[in-house]
């Protein structure tokens, strides 16, 4: 191996960034960077100007990527915005935004969403405030308060930004007396953890790592043409499918046969592959869970022992030197090394960040030349461990700091050796480390000096990134970076032997799948948008293989979105780009076009995700019976139209009382449509006919699941209420694996209890039993004591993990019993034991225990 | 010097006051927050439409060399030049630096752009403050060297102050890069001509001053160290090479070892002097190819823990990815194993096989390997398989797998692995 025999002149700074000793250097990157440029010069550059200069540019064939496959069956919601999280409006604009997270409204929807939750526990606590009956009370205290009376006197009207919400003197008698208890609670012991959760899911707004590394992969295949991509699809990403693909010189990658798959318990969220002495080996990693198969020639894979860990995974890599070598790195700091023969060892463990404090639990492990050598890398740096070595020792690769003229605030998100890459790597020692800001090659052998740096500018965090052998004999080799939001940067790695490495030609920017909209028919707004936001959708894999590598330069590109499409681009080197003013535009082929309305079709048939979860609606008046003023429901219209005769303003008495089913403010709008709809229908008049209808639509069988995701994003943080009401427990369907079973969707979700209440309610009206009645609907409320209990408990089950071994029709079934999804980090990372963080679960032994025959354990909820 | 920018250090200063952002103690900085941001901002002050259109135009520009349109950069680049004569001081201020780095960058690509086009720019730039020596090189090589020796005196009298110290270090690092353009040869020849010798006594003074800033300067004591030689001063070489080299500040630069053991050669330093040094550079990078120079000189000292290194050198090297097919180390091995075994250091072997023994079959021995390596590199599968046959027995797939080829040529040789695996294999030693 070579050691570059002059390198780059650089300035050395050491120690951390701002100390007044040292200056701040990071303002000179960019010039740093821009001084790098003339080095790649040609020897001859005085006669011949700069332009001269080699330049590579990869042609697409068409202007955006294709989907590879048709759209999956399972809706997809893309979450929670910015819109949902940030106080709206009022910003000024500044260098440096900040963000505020709107806790209030999050909070009022809270209480309005999940009132029960909220106020059940001091309702319980006040029940001897109440009274509940219409009787007269004999007790003349003034802290008892008659419930008929006092919803009378709300009289059905939610006064929730209404300014002419009347209080009665009971109602204010019920404030004072509620008032402190009820406000204080809410807001100390919600506010806070709410404003917790907010800041955590704003973060990860910001910055999912979750699929750092990427979930999808390229197994190649016997020939360079045909290969399988493996990714996991699913609305839960449990499902990991091996998909052949056939790359034709023509057209676009041909998909072959139905893909084959493998059911999990537990989203995929990284996928890597490496084909090491003949030996194609392909590892999974899970939140909580790492599984590695061995893939045979004919693509078949066959399961090897999978990993636990225990608080959770963040990283897998697969060594690119010894066969089914697997580093892995958990939440709790500790890095493993599992080898076929010395099984799981534990070779490092830091539960402190390398560098300098930083709260990020995320941890990343990669092999170096050296088989026995790792790299270990946090937010802050990297560091070069000896796995044989002392315990903690260890030698700081690359350090957040002045060292590498760091900016401040920049953190490490990506760190990979670049090695691997077969045939004859460029350098066998390089590591490549991207910052939100920066790419940087690091050499193992010269720490701490970045040989080269590069502002990558992109959008969005770059979490994948992928060397490609060189195109042709003799070319630099294509470094593929690809960013969260599915931007691609490609650039060009040269420099071989004595040399140090550097770029090769103005790095470009690749199409995404965004830029594919132009060749999908236009649609109506609803629809328009729902593609828009398909195809807006986060990357969450990468891969790409140059299929023809003896003849013609061509790239074939794969991005796995978090909707579960593939999109693939095909991207050729173009012969003489150095000749052209403009880079030539690509068109959409009427191939392509027609495939496109196609996919279009198949995603419109997707049903759309389940409507904005509303509050369920209790019509106190019905119930008591007392407002009764059922006749003036077809007052409306007339009211309205004697008003217009009139020429006069039209009055709440000429309406009538509202609608009594009419819903509270909705937390969220729903789609735009949905209110015109009900407009249109309240101006001829069939208001009720429609909210009739709606009601039907929205307790469809989609609707739980949607409350029970609605709940879960929200309320993963009161866990400390959880104990006592889990209602979602009880009415939501269980999740993975039976989701994709036909059986399970066909069933009818069992209606929530109050939603249930409600309808039934509505549905017989019944004014003449209401004391019963009241009595009834009062029980139903979660204040008895036999509401579910004790299904928080989940991470106390540990899960533990099976493999079967029974045979589908093309692939070896395995279901692995994988914990649900879990939307907060943190909240894993409280209970569970320090001590050892992974085991080795060997799947022999567990083979003889069938999947089936596991009691369906309820559904944990999530975060709880 | 006058063109020495001094805004482009001030600019730092407003942003610093400003309260920087930390977000919930994560104190990570997102360069995509704001257009999170911007798509919920509703009211509140907005930026100025000055600002927007700038803005919007400076990343047309990116998204154009981006995607290679140069011509379009270029007209955009031109309407960009408006943000010179924004109000906003902290911007107008930083433009100049993005200006030049985006425009060079465009002149670079640009397919009608020429030598001419490109001075003129530089010409413009100066004028609205950046520094202009970087264009003297553009124009002529060598010649930015030593408007950069002149600019460097200048700034050394300020190194005590610390407000100047910084200013000094910017131009350290601007100015090495700038001696980075003066291609090495061009140097090497002008450092011998007549006109680089009138101000080599000065350059002395400047590059001696440059090198002991801790960085990587490469370059600059290669032409340095051979300035000195070509003097006579040897000592003064020697001097600048152990600094470099054993300086605690400097980042642990493999090359630095390299030139000192390298001079030391040409000096025809004792061995023990040499093996000292590679001791160093051993230590930092097993697998440099001085390794194999290293572990001939080991091989014939006298002394026995030299003899030792030199087998734990060779293992070394061999650990490493991108060595193992490097047939100088496998025939040292190969050889110095029979030779250590023959010594009776049976111990040495066994102390380094220890720690390869669970990885080491699979690294290199595996069956995969003896089929590629026969196929590829017969003589290279020939030198594996004995050390192989040494190591892990008669039994092992590699030496097995080479023992049974029948290949004309090598048929004796393989004879005489067999016989040297028979009398050294480590593993049955009593045998």
């Amino acid at each position: 191996m070579d050691f570059p025999s002059s390198l780059r002149p650089t300035l050395f700074m050491a120690g951390p960034l701002g100390l007044s000793n040292v200056p701040d250097l990071s303002f000179m990157c960019s010039w740093r960077d821009a001084l790098m440029l003339p080095e790649s010069l040609p020897e001859n550059s005085e006669n011949g100007g700069p332009h001269m200069a080699t330049q590579l540019l990869w042609e697409p064939e068409t202007p955006g990527p294709l989907p590879l496959l048709p759209p999956g069956p399972d809706p997809w919601d893309p979450g929670v915005t910015a819109q949902d999280l940030l106080f709206r409006g009022g910003f000024t604009f500044r260098r440096k935004p900040r963000a505020v997270l709107d806790v209030t409204e999050q909070l009022s929807r809270f209480l309005w969403d999940h009132g029960d939750i909220a106020f059940a526990p001091l309702g319980k606590l006040m029940l001897e405030n109440f009274k509940l009956e219409g009787a007269r009370s004999r007790s003349k205290k003034k802290t008892v308060v008659s419930v008929k009376s006092l919803l009378q006197d709300l009289g059905g009207h939610q006064p929730w930004g209404c300014p002419w919400a009347f209080l009665s003197y009971r109602q204010r008698r019920f404030s004072i007396l509620g008032g402190p208890v009820l406000g204080k609670s809410v807001a100390s012991l919600l506010g806070e953890l709410l404003h917790e959760e907010l800041a955590v899911r704003w973060e990860q707004l910001l910055l999912d790592d979750a699929f750092t590394g990427g979930a999808l992969a390229w197994v190649p295949g016997r020939t360079p043409q045909v290969g399988q991509l493996v990714y996991p699809a699913g609305g839960a990403l449990d499902k990991l499918c091996f998909q052949e693909v056939s790359l034709t010189s023509s057209g676009a990658a041909q998909a072959l046969r139905d893909p084959g798959h493998i059911q999990l318990r537990g989203p995929v969220r990284q996928v890597v592959t490496r084909t090491v002495q003949g030996e194609t080996l392909l590892a999974v990693r899970s939140d909580y869970h790492c599984a590695l198969w061995k893939v045979s020639k004919q693509g078949q894979p066959a399961p090897l022992p999978v990993l636990q860990v225990r608080k959770g995974a963040t990283g897998i890599s697969l060594s690119p030197h010894l066969p089914g070598e697997l580093a892995v790195c958990s939440r709790s700091g500790a890095v493993c090394l599992w080898t076929p023969q010395d099984g799981l060892q534990q070779v490092y463990k830091d539960p402190e960040t390398l560098v300098f404090c930083d709260h990020s639990s995320w941890r990343w492990a990669d092999f170096t030349a050296h088989p026995r050598v790792l790299t270990v890398g946090d937010r802050t740096g990297v560091k070069i461990v000896d796995t044989q070595g002392p315990p903690g020792c260890g030698l700081l690769l690359f350090r957040g700091g002045a060292e590498a003229s760091c900016q401040k605030g920049e953190r490490v998100l990506l760190t990979q050796y670049l090695g691997a890459c077969s045939p004859e790597p460029l350098h066998p020692t390089l590591h490549l480390i991207c910052t939100q800001f920066s790419l940087y090659l690091v050499d193992e052998r010269l720490p701490l000096v970045p040989m080269l740096k590069w502002n990558h500018e992109l959008p969005s965090a770059p979490l994948w990134a992928q060397l490609l052998p060189p195109p042709r004999p003799g070319c630099p080799r294509p470094l593929l970076l690809g960013a969260q939001r599915g931007h691609l940067r490609l650039l060009h790695l040269t420099g071989e032997g004595a040399s140090a490495p550097r770029l090769a030609g103005h790095p470009q920017s690749l199409p995404s799948s965004s830029d594919s909209l132009s060749a999908f028919p236009l649609l109506e707004p609803k629809s328009q948008w729902r593609l828009q936001e398909r195809l807006k959708a986060p990357t969450i894999g990468l891969a790409a293989t140059i299929p023809f590598p003896a003849s013609e330069p061509v790239l074939s590109l794969f991005q796995l979105s978090a909707a579960g499409d593939i999109f693939h681009q095909r991207l050729r080197l173009q012969a003489d780009p150095g000749a052209t003013l403009h880079a030539p535009t690509a068109s959409w082929t009427p191939q392509a076009t027609a495939f496109c309305s196609r996919w279009l079709k198949a995603l419109l048939k997707v049903p759309p995700p389940p409507p904005v979860w509303a509050a369920p609606t209790f019509s106190h008046r019905r119930l008591l019976g007392c407002m009764e003023q059922r006749t003036g429901e077809h007052k409306g219209p007339e009211g309205l139209r004697a008003a217009m005769a009139g020429g006069r303003l039209l009055q709440q008495r000429d309406l009538g009382p509202l609608p009594s089913a009419e819903p509270p403010p909705a937390p969220e709008p729903g789609p735009e449509d949905e209110l015109s709809a009900r407009l249109e229908a309240a101006w001829e008049g069939q208001m009720a006919a429609w909210w009739e209808r709606q009601q039907g639509r929205s307790s469809g069988p989609s609707r739980p699941s949607k409350r029970h995701k609605r709940r879960t994003q929200l309320s993963s943080t009161f866990s400390s209420l959880s104990g006592r009401l889990d209602l979602s427990d009880a009415i939501s369907p269980p999740h993975s694996p039976d989701r994709a079973s036909p059986e399970a969707k066909s069933q009818p979700p069992v209606t929530p209890p109050s939603h249930e209440s409600t309808q039934e309610l509505w549905a017989q009206g019944v004014p003449s039993e209401r004391q019963q009645t009241l009595r009834d609907y009062m029980a139903k409320l979660p204040l008895g004591g036999d509401s579910p209990r004790g299904v928080c408990s989940s991470l106390s089950q540990s899960p533990s993990l099976q493999a079967t071994s029974s045979r589908s029709q093309t692939l070896q079934e395995r279901t692995a019993e994988l914990p649900p999804r879990r939307t907060t980090l943190r909240g894993a990372a409280v209970s569970s034991s320090q001590t050892s963080s992974l085991r080795a679960t060997p799947s022999r032994q567990r083979a003889s225990v069938p999947s089936g025959s596991q009691p369906q354990r309820k559904k944990p909820r999530m975060g709880f | 010097m006058s063109d020495f920018s001094e805004e482009l250090i001030e600019s730092k200063t407003e942003d610093d006051q400003e309260e920087s952002y930390v977000f919930s103690g994560t104190g990570m900085s997102f360069p995509w927050l704001q257009n999170h941001i911007g798509t919920i901002a509703t009211g509140g002050k907005k930026e100025k439409d000055f600002a927007q259109t700038t803005s919007a135009c400076l990343s047309f520009i990116q998204e154009a060399l981006l995607k290679h349109q140069w011509q379009q950069a270029a007209e955009y680049m031109h309407s960009y030049l408006q943000i010179l004569e924004d109000s906003d001081s902290h911007k107008r201020q930083a433009a100049p630096e993005i200006i030049w780095k985006l425009g060079s960058e465009i002149l670079f690509y640009h397919p009608k752009s020429n030598m001419e086009t490109f001075n003129t720019f530089a010409d413009r730039m100066k004028n609205i403050g950046v520094m202009n020596y970087l264009k003297v090189r553009l124009g002529e090589p060598g010649g930015g060297f030593r408007e950069g020796t002149d600019c460097m005196e200048h700034w050394l009298w300020c190194k005590n102050n610390e407000y100047c110290y910084r200013k000094y270090l910017l131009f350290v690092y601007l100015w090495g890069i700038c001696c980075l353009w003066t291609d090495e040869d061009d140097y090497a020849y002008n450092a011998a001509s007549q006109s680089m010798l009138n101000h080599s006594c000065k350059t002395s003074v400047n590059l001696g001053a440059l090198i002991q800033t801790p960085g990587v300067w490469d370059p600059f004591v290669k032409s340095y160290v051979e300035m000195l030689e070509f003097y006579g001063d040897r000592d003064g070489a020697r001097e600048v090479l152990t600094n470099y080299a054993y300086d605690e500040k400097f980042p642990s630069n493999p090359n630095a070892h390299v030139y000192l053991y390298n001079f030391l050669k040409r000096e025809k330093a004792p061995r023990e002097k040499l093996i000292s040094v590679l001791k160093i550079l051993y230590q930092i990078v097993p697998s440099h190819k001085l390794m194999l120079e290293f572990h001939s000189l080991l091989r014939k000292s006298e002394k026995e823990d030299h003899r030792k290194l030199g087998l734990e050198v060779l293992f070394g090297v061999l650990d490493f990815a991108g060595c193992t097919k490097n047939i100088t180390a496998w025939k040292y091995l190969a050889k110095y194993l029979r030779q250590i075994l023959m010594g009776n250091h049976l111990a040495w072997v066994q102390e380094e096989w220890n720690s390869r023994k669970n990885w080491w079959p699979d690294f290199h021995f595996s069956s995969f390997w003896a089929k590629n390596d026969w196929k590829e590199d017969k003589t290279l599968a020939c030198e594996k398989a004995l050390v192989a046959g040494i190591l892990l027995g008669k039994g092992c797939r590699y030496f097995r797998f080479i023992s049974k080829q029948d290949d004309e040529v090598l048929r004796k040789k393989i004879k005489r692995i067999k016989k040297s695996v028979e009398n050294h294999s480590i593993v049955n030693p009593g045998l």
